[in-house]
Order: structure tokens, then C-alpha cells, then sequence
């Protein structure tokens, strides 16, 4: 199961693609035929089973587009 | 994966705690590192849970546009006089307030010299942040103190050379003053540099809350629109022209002034 989650928020994004360049792992990436609302290209989460919530992504999105959550499992007695 | 599979979902980064979210969104350009800048400094604050007492001053320029996004009291003054209303509020509320000030290289050494300098010489109990990107970005990037020898902008086409003279490092320059307790250089251009930065910004905030003297702390910030780059590309500009020219690290860091 992934052990981290992210959601942009296309309404602030502004594709500068800082996100697909700092992320380590490949789990951002910017297909080239999807845009925001203000016309920039939009990246998207398209790996989430590779993303570890390193939350670099986060620190450095200008624009506060980026919002990074670690998932835990729940325990196997709990389920 | 479903939804019942996972039992915690916390948050790791994004949008600080003493944030408001602006229904257009954040106003900077593409790649700028201004708000990479003021999310490190709206972090440190709330590290140092002293938000309730911190009033930030932002002079005129891009660092303005966080005046309408933070989370705390901030004051918008004229061009470049940041430090003299931090002057006036830090002194009539008898040292109280934590005193911010977010300036760009424009604003802050070229025409808010004087007003620095005279901060430091008064040794106020201020911090100081300003970002270097080297020209003046809000008005369309023209050549500023901080613009490389060689950088083309607007105002030098053939490259700064030697009858536009050279850039000034200002946390070398604060360091030669007596009144200056903590000067350094930072950069949020890698994952490390922005880690060690805010490092740097929460000791500068400290020196201010010990009562020791002025800080500063510069930090080199990408314009990509004005350097006429792309935002990745801006970021290895800084690494291979912007690094060798202003070296990162702290120039004084002192306990006592006298």
C-alpha cells in the first residue's frame, strides 16, 4: 500500500513544474495535455503507490498548490 | 486501496499553519521563490509560537504580496523604510513585538540603504529578511545592487561590466558593523539548502528574541520571467553563477554586541 498521498490543487497551480523536478522518486509528472483553470500545465500524482510522503514536494511548491499526507495501515487485529 | 485500509492521514507539508488562503491564489509568477521564502518564515514563527506578538513589515516590491496572505499583523510602508517603521514599533511597544521585516534586494540595499545601515548602526532589535534575486523584478527587471557582473537585464543589454559596476554583498558588508549581532546567506534552490535556511531564519528570530542585537539573513531567489529562464533552469542558474559570486553560510553570529 503507498505510503504517502498528495492532492494539488489546480485552482493554485501555476506549473512551474519545481514538483516533477524535485520529486525523487518520479511520482509527479507533467503530462502535457492537461491544464489548470488559468491555462498552465497541470501535473499530476501519477504514481502513488512509489510516493514515501518525503513532503519535498510540499516545502517547495511556490504557490501552495501541494498538500503532502503520510498514510499509516491499520493494525491486522483492528481489521 | 480503499478508503478503510488506512487509519491515519497526516499532514507531512503544504500550506503552513499561519497561512490565509487568498481566493486567487498566490500572486507570484511561475517559479518564484518569494513564497517558498515567506512559507519558511511563517514556519519559523509558528515554531517559535510567537505569532500573537509578531508584526511583519513589508516595503514595496514583490515581497508585498505577502502582506495579504499571512496569518499575523503586518504593516505596509513606503519603499525601502521597512526598518524604520520596525524601528518605530519595536521601540514605542518597549521592545514587546517580534519585528519582521520581508524585503526584496531593490527595496532593501538600493533604496532602503540608508535606512538599513542606519538600523544596524542603532543596533535595533530587528530581523531582517530579504530576497536576492538579483534585478528588480516587480517592475520588469532592470539592473539592481545585487545583479552579477555579466547578467543582462533590461537596463544593461550588453551584460553588467565595469562602468555598471559590481554586485554588493550585504551580509559581508552587515558583518563589519558592530550593531549587527547575526548576518547570513541562504538559498531554497534544493530540499538541503531550504532545511539549512530555515535553520538560519530561526536563529536570526532567536537572536531578536534573546535581545542580542540586528539580524539579517539574505536569501538568493530565483525570477525566472525577468532572467528570461525557465523555473528548473533558474534553479541551476543560481547553483553554477549565483553561488560562487554569493557564498552561503553565516558571517557573524555573536552572543553579545559589545
Amino acid at each position: 500500500m503507498p505510503k504517502g498521498e498528495i492532492s494539488i490543487d489546480e485552482r493554485f497551480c501555476k506549473g512551474c513544474s519545481l514538483c516533477s523536478h524535485f520529486c525523487t522518486r518520479g511520482c509527479i509528472t507533467i503530462p502535457g495535455d492537461r491544464f489548470t483553470p488559468q491555462g498552465y500545465l497541470l501535473p499530476v500524482f501519477s504514481s502513488p503507490e512509489k510516493c514515501n510522503a518525503c513532503g519535498i514536494c510540499g516545502w517547495l511548491c511556490p504557490h501552495f498548490a501541494i498538500e503532502v499526507y503520510k498514510l499509516t495501515e491499520k493494525e491486522p487485529a483492528a481489521k | 486501496m480503499s478508503s478503510q485500509d488506512v487509519e491515519n492521514r497526516t499532514w507531512v507539508s503544504g500550506t503552513p499553519r499561519l497561512w490565509v488562503r487568498h481566493p486567487a491564489g498566490c500572486r507570484q509568477c511561475p517559479g518564484c521563490h518569494h513564497p517558498i521564502i515567506e512559507r519558511l518564515i511563517a514556519d519559523v514563527v509558528g515554531d517559535l509560537k510567537v505569532e500573537d506578538d509578531t508584526v511583519f513589515i513589508t516595503g514595496v516590491g514583490c515581497s508585498t504580496r505577502a502582506f495579504t496572505v499571512m496569518d499575523f499583523d503586518g504593516i505596509s510602508t513606503a519603499h525601502g523604510r521597512a526598518p524604520d517603521v520596525g524601528t518605530a514599533i519595536k521601540r514605542t511597544l518597549h521592545g514587546r513585538p517580534v519585528v519582521i521585516t520581508i524585503q526584496g534586494d531593490g527595496d532593501c540595499i538600493a533604496i532602503g540603504a540608508g535606512s538599513l545601515l542606519a538600523a544596524v548602526g542603532r543596533a535595533e532589535r530587528i530581523t531582517v529578511f530579504m530576497a536576492n534575486n538579483g534585478n528588480f523584478g516587480t517592475t520588469g527587471g532592470q539592473m539592481a545592487p545585487t545583479t552579477l557582473t555579466g547578467q543582462v537585464t533590461t537596463t544593461t543589454p550588453q551584460g553588467r561590466n565595469d562602468s555598471t559596476g559590481f554586485p554588493m554583498h550585504v551580509p559581508e558588508l552587515l558583518a563589519t558593523l558592530k550593531g549587527c549581532a547575526y548576518s547570513a546567506r541562504g538559498s531554497v534552490h534544493t530540499p538541503a539548502n531550504y532545511q539549512r535556511t530555515k535553520k538560519l531564519m530561526k536563529t536570526a528570530v532567536q537572536k531578536q528574541l534573546d535581545d542580542v542585537g540586528f539580524s539579517f539573513v539574505e536569501i538568493l531567489s530565483a525570477c525566472p520571467p525577468d532572467w528570461r529562464i525557465t523555473p528548473v533552469e533558474s534553479l541551476r542558474w543560481i547553483e553554477e553563477q549565483m553561488i560562487p559570486e554569493f557564498p552561503l553560510g553565516e558571517f557573524k553570529n555573536v552572543e553579545c554586541i559589545n
